[in-house]
């Protein structure tokens, strides 16, 4: 006998009705919650914003900024994935040109917005957490090198770990990656592109030439001691590295609370 | 310069939402049982969330939850079969009739168990295949996503499975 299977299970087995269905859902559903509540991934507001270093992808969590993105030099996709493992996503546009004010406000010589608390979930490795942490302590005007940044995380022979930690890091600008220069003097690469490093530079007052290399007016200045020297000086040569900084003038290393030294007497 | 437009997927509760039923009706065919399918539904619902970042595009997300939906039926059939229980379709025939729900009241029970132990013993693929088919009515290239099989795969399934049932009859 040949049998219409389809006539087979209407007959047999009815559909389950709708309401029943609903109700296993709802009966489902507080212990759904309770288990959510600890797999729950943290929001982050994401939006596109354009801004004087070109066209950017902003994300921001409760904590802080999550992401920024140069979108001229790829598509966003890569950071909106690494964003989805770590966040539930909403777009919020509010919030995107809140930060896109901010980082105008920096062009006009306003640095306070810098200090935005950041949020480092993206970072997975503890060692470039912790260089973030400590680039960020450089201040605006103020530069260090690879080698210098490598030795204040305790690893003075690994300006090259510190050159790929810089390649990935989430929150440029914020995390002040482009006030990291080489040891020759020269301004060195940049994820943004090097004219946007030039342009940061420039906005916090280092007048970088066309040969790429900071001013020669350039000093030295010791986070420890307070005091500045000319790049030649016996003492700043001495130094530990990672206390120095690199100061556009005398003027600028003056700013953050520096004295001159006694001994090169920079201007 | 070319402008990006910013395209986020659905919030993953948005996106499961129209879901949900069919999820539920497809685990209450497969395991026959209300408290394991409530059970399921939640580590579908959980598990689901939890992945839900590495799904590529939405396009794959009906048969991408049902096929973790399906894992987790068999992942379960597979531990009651290795403690030595009764599989859950014979042990839910017991339960429906004991507490009553509504879809097995107006019905003779009978040609019902019948084809619920038919389709129990049909190898896993065949049963999964059949019941996303004409349960859940999937498409088959949707099936073929869920279950790791091509779609002509998963037509050939659902045929062997109503064959092996015909062949019951």
């Amino acid at each position: 006998m040949k049998i219409n299977p389809m006539a087979t299970e209407a007959k047999q087995s009815p559909p389950i009705d709708d309401r029943v269905l609903d109700a296993m859902i709802g009966q489902t559903r507080p212990r759904i919650e309770r288990a959510m509540k600890i797999i729950r991934r943290p929001q982050a507001r994401v939006g596109v914003i354009s801004s004087p270093l070109g066209q950017l992808l902003v994300a921001e969590s409760d904590r802080g900024l999550a992401a920024i993105h140069f979108l001229f030099t790829s598509g966003g996709e890569r950071t909106l994935a690494m964003l989805r493992n770590k966040f539930d996503l909403i777009e919020n546009e509010a919030s995107a040109r809140r930060i896109g004010a901010e980082i105008a406000s920096v062009f006009e010589g306003d640095f306070s917005a810098m200090a935005h608390p950041v949020d480092l979930s993206l970072v997975e490795s503890e060692f470039q957490r912790r260089t973030y942490i400590s680039l960020r302590k450089v201040p605006p005007g103020a530069v260090i090198t690879y080698h210098g940044l490598a030795a204040t995380v305790g690893h003075p022979d690994s300006p090259r770990a510190i050159g790929n930690t810089m390649a990935s890091n989430p929150v440029p600008i914020f995390v002040p990656c482009h006030r990291v220069i080489r040891s020759d003097g020269t301004i060195g690469n940049y994820g943004g592109g090097v004219d946007n490093k030039i342009k940061l530079l420039r906005a916090e007052g280092f007048e970088v030439g066309r040969d790429l290399r900071l001013p020669s007016r350039a000093v030295m200045g010791h986070r420890r001691t307070g005091i500045f020297c000319r790049p030649d000086c016996s003492a700043a040569r001495r130094a530990d590295p990672a206390e120095m900084l690199i100061f556009a003038d005398a003027r600028c290393a003056g700013h953050a609370g520096l004295r001159a030294c006694k001994l090169c007497k920079p201007a | 310069m070319p402008t990006f437009s910013l395209k986020l997927p659905p919030p993953f509760e948005e996106a499961v939402k129209s879901m949900e039923r069919e999820i539920m009706r497809f685990l209450m065919r497969s395991t026959g049982d209300r408290q394991d399918a409530m059970d399921l539904f939640q580590e579908t619902w959980l598990r689901a969330y939890r992945a839900y970042p590495t799904l590529q595009s939405e396009d794959g997300l009906r048969p991408w939850i049902f096929r973790i939906a399906s894992n987790l039926c068999r992942n379960r059939a597979r531990d009651r079969m290795r403690r030595g229980r009764v599989i859950a379709a014979e042990a839910a025939d017991g339960a429906a009739s004991a507490d009553g729900a509504p879809h097995h009241v107006d019905r003779g029970p009978e040609g019902a168990l019948h084809l619920k132990r038919a389709i129990s013993r049909l190898p896993g693929k065949q049963g999964q295949a059949l019941m996303m088919r004409k349960f859940a009515g999937l498409e088959y290239t949707e099936i073929g996503a869920a279950l790791n099989c091509s779609a002509e795969s998963a037509r050939a399934s659902v045929y062997q499975a109503l064959k092996k049932l015909k062949l019951d009859e």
